[in-house]
């Protein structure tokens, strides 16, 4: 092979005479695109080329993709950026740590709900839901509403004197709870007594 | 082969990182409960502090001797009713006035007990007692007298002068020695049966017996009501003011003859050793509405049930504190039911629904 190029290269050069070897370069094929490439490199040695010659590189580019296998996903390069080799490892260990300490975690919080003591007094506040305060008055934006808030302060005037009249007669129930108590048992002692 | 030998080493040391953080959080756990079951012990010791102390008592100090709570009230009504004393204290409630009173009693030469209590700020309000019957001055109402063996003033009578009527509601419970308005006092607890009551701490003087300080708690144990004695005067005989005391010039008793009513009505929860003292149907003195009406006491605590036609009545439920009062107002259908008295909200409330119509009993 490399006899037939150095002949080639002779026959470019004008020492060869073999009639014989144009046959060989006309039915070979490779043999002329030697040719051509010789050809191309000598017009580039002498600065001869202005323009690009057929240097047709889109067979072996085509031929080459059909002989690529087909990858779907490229696989990331990004471990080729220099330093990140070193920043890798520390992930993945910081990412077992982290496994780690929430599976540590969930223990600790297992074991803690497993030791909470059970509530024993499932009643501890008094329901207040349904019952407002006294002083809680409905509020609307509505002008027409004026009218009936003053009917609500004399409501809740009312309301307010209501429970004062009860929280003053349970008051004085009590003065005289004891009183009732004794005169009932000083009438069973002096029947006479009015 | 260098990625396997890389993957066990990875995975030897996950292994053991998990098992060293797993240890960790073991002994944490064990610590922690440990420490509970320590709390749970030391809790146990604190509920259990009235018998320590009594056993402490009974060995440090033989020279007053030992008492049992209900001794301790026996003494406390023993002084009230038999010593000649003057003391001074002050009713204390969270965010609000102090208030003073001045309280003296004696047994006058003749067998007589008097008793006088001041309300020392303002106007004021004196009660005088001459034996059984109570003379009552209050701004802005005639002077009143009625038959009473004691004045309803901020202690609880059946506290001062019959212990053994609380027994059934409430239990007592000797915690200790302290100190209290300078003297030696014991401390003595009185808790509710069922919890379904305020709770009192006790305070008596140790070598007279003599109230000291009474606080009034709720179940969390924040203090609602304080009574603190700030001054004591016992004589031998009996204060010089009861000298000035004119029973002639005391306006008459009124007989109270109470008039059982029969009502539609009966209450089913009641608080252990609650009972019913009076009922009646009146009308308020404030607004004129008639309501009927039923007191019951368990000694220290007065409830008061009301209940009137929903009507005239306030036209939404209502809970609020007065004070140291519990007002509980409920509309149920026809009829408005209130509760008012020194009773947490919950028992107010289960007091309030478990009212029901009974034409048989009432």
């Amino acid at each position: 092979m490399t006899q037939q190029h150095e002949k080639l290269s002779a026959f470019m050069d004008g020492e060869l005479n073999e009639a014989e070897f144009i046959d060989s370069v006309k039915n070979d094929s490779e043999l002329q695109a030697k040719w051509r490439s010789y050809h191309v490199i000598r017009s580039g040695l002498r600065k001869e080329a202005t323009v690009m010659p057929e240097f047709d590189i889109t067979a072996r580019v085509a031929a080459a993709l059909e002989n690529e296998a087909t990858v779907l996903a490229p696989k990331s390069k990004w471990r080729a950026i220099p330093g990140v080799n070193k920043i890798v490892p520390f992930m993945r260990q910081s990412g077992q740590f982290a496994v780690a300490a929430s599976v540590a975690a969930a223990v600790i919080l297992g074991v803690q709900q497993m030791n909470q003591p059970v509530p024993t007094e499932p009643f501890t506040t008094f329901q207040t839901t349904g019952t407002p305060q006294a002083g809680l008055a409905p509020v609307s934006l509505e002008q027409s509403q004026t009218l009936r808030n003053n009917n609500d302060t004399e409501a809740l005037l009312e309301k307010r004197r209501q429970i004062n009249a009860l929280l003053a007669d349970h008051e004085q129930q009590l003065k005289l709870k004891r009183a009732e108590e004794q005169s009932e048992q000083t009438a069973e002692d002096n029947p006479n007594q009015p | 082969m260098f990625s396997t030998i890389y993957l066990i080493k990875r995975t030897v040391e996950t292994v053991r990182l998990l098992f060293v953080l797993f240890i960790t959080a073991l002994s944490t756990a064990a610590i922690a409960q440990q420490s509970d079951t320590e709390q749970a012990v030391s809790t146990e010791t604190e509920s259990t502090p009235e018998q320590g102390a009594d056993a402490q008592d009974e060995q440090q100090n033989a020279l007053p001797a030992v008492y049992s709570p209900d001794e301790w009230l026996v003494r406390l009504a023993q002084a009230n009713r038999h010593r000649n004393f003057e003391v001074s204290y002050v009713l204390t409630r969270p965010g609000q006035e102090v208030i003073p009173y001045l309280w003296r009693h004696a047994v006058l030469d003749d067998g007589t007990e008097v008793e006088q209590l001041n309300l020392q700020n303002g106007p004021g309000q004196e009660m005088i007692r001459i034996d059984n019957i109570v003379s009552v001055f209050e701004p802005d109402v005639q002077p009143y007298s009625i038959y009473a063996t004691a004045i309803a003033g901020p202690v609880p009578a059946d506290l001062l002068y019959k212990p053994s009527k609380l027994s059934e509601g409430y239990q007592f419970i000797t915690i200790g020695r302290t100190r209290v308005s300078g003297r030696a006092a014991q401390q003595i607890r009185i808790v509710s049966r069922d919890n379904n009551r305020y709770n009192y701490q006790l305070w008596l003087d140790e070598e007279t017996g003599m109230l000291l300080k009474l606080n009034m708690v709720d179940l969390q144990g924040t203090l609602l009501e304080q009574v603190q004695v700030t001054g004591v005067n016992l004589t031998e005989t009996p204060p010089p003011y009861f000298n000035k005391i004119n029973p002639e010039a005391l306006p008459m008793a009124v007989a109270m003859t109470p008039q059982s009513r029969r009502h539609e009505w009966d209450v089913r929860f009641l608080p252990l050793g609650m009972h019913e003292v009076k009922r009646e149907t009146r009308r308020l003195a404030l607004t004129g509405q008639v309501v009927e009406y039923k007191l019951f006491s368990d000694g220290l605590v007065d409830v008061s049930v009301y209940v009137q036609p929903a009507q005239d009545s306030l036209d939404s439920d209502v809970l609020l504190r007065n004070s140291t009062n519990t007002f509980l107002s409920l509309t149920n259908g026809q009829v408005q039911i209130t509760v008012i008295g020194k009773i947490p909200p919950a028992t107010a409330y289960e007091i309030a629904h478990s009212l029901s119509a009974s034409g048989a009993n009432g």
